[in-house]
């Protein structure tokens, strides 16, 4: 017999499947949501040619290197740490560990949630000036105490290291 | 993620974010939003989509300069496999 985690973690990829499927299940997901963030929307003006910029992906896929520590699939409240992954990792490297949206497409081509490959495109095309030296993997589903983790520890963790690299631009986006 | 993204826009560096789920966005906007009617866990296209793909990460990035206001949402017009998508960069 499987152990509980196991079974809750099979339930939990069904339930990826379907919401993969139905868009108003996310919806109303979306509306039942309430987070801890204030209304205050902070702004960067964008003031640096995108030719010139240094650009980075931050996702919150459950994308990291193979050789790196997994997400945390057991607690309930998710995993709020985050990975580095390089900006000239090869695609045979990553992997994905996330157990809350059906990543079967990403798994075949990681492209689907992290274009690597094609900001790597762009910036041989000189579209972008150069992709950053580092790029940032999170795992979405973050609720609670790790909610607050995210917020006061993680997320400005995140952008420290990002402006140390100096980094441009940043192109974030999830599972 | 707009949490994440709010936090980095605070430190200075411009973001875009992504969303397939219009509704995440309204509710808690990151600074800057597009929505592209996609699957969750094919945000920028299907597997081995080139041209898709780059359509996305190039509005994405086009975005960054375009978008001006604090937590504007900016939709694509895109209809996954019922777009036929202009290669920005030529035949992949």
């Amino acid at each position: 017999m499987a152990p509980v985690g196991g079974l809750e973690r099979s339930w939990h990829r069904v339930l990826a499947v379907l919401y993969g499927r139905l868009p108003l299940l996310s919806a109303r997901a979306a509306r039942a949501w309430t987070s801890e963030e204030s209304t205050e929307i902070p702004w960067s003006p964008a003031r640096i040619q995108l030719r010139e910029a240094s650009v980075a992906l931050v996702t919150s896929a459950g994308v990291h290197l193979k050789h790196d520590q997994r997400f945390d699939m057991e607690n309930p409240e998710g995993d709020a740490s985050f990975r580095a992954i390089p900006g000239d990792t090869a695609l045979r490297d990553l992997m994905i560990t996330h157990d809350y949206y059906d990543h079967r497409a990403a798994d075949r081509d990681v492209n689907c949630v992290f274009p690597l490959e094609r900001l790597r495109e762009l910036a041989g095309a000189r579209m972008i000036g150069r992709v950053a030296a580092r790029f940032i993997g999170t795992m979405g589903h973050i609720l609670g105490a790790q909610e607050r983790r995210l917020v006061t520890e993680t997320a400005p963790g995140i952008a420290r290291l990002l402006v140390a690299d100096g980094v441009d631009y940043v192109i974030a986006a999830p599972g | 993620m707009g949490l994440i993204a709010r936090e980095i826009e605070r430190a200075g560096i411009p973001t875009v974010t992504i969303s397939v789920v219009r509704e995440a966005s309204v509710r808690t906007p990151a600074p800057r939003n597009v929505f592209v009617p996609f699957r969750l866990g094919q945000v920028f296209g299907e597997p081995g989509a080139v041209a898709q793909q780059r359509a996305v990460l190039i509005d994405a990035l086009g975005a960054l300069l375009r978008l001006s206001t604090p937590g504007e949402i900016l939709d694509l017009p895109y209809r996954w496999k019922r777009t036929v998508y202009r290669d920005p960069l030529g035949p992949a």
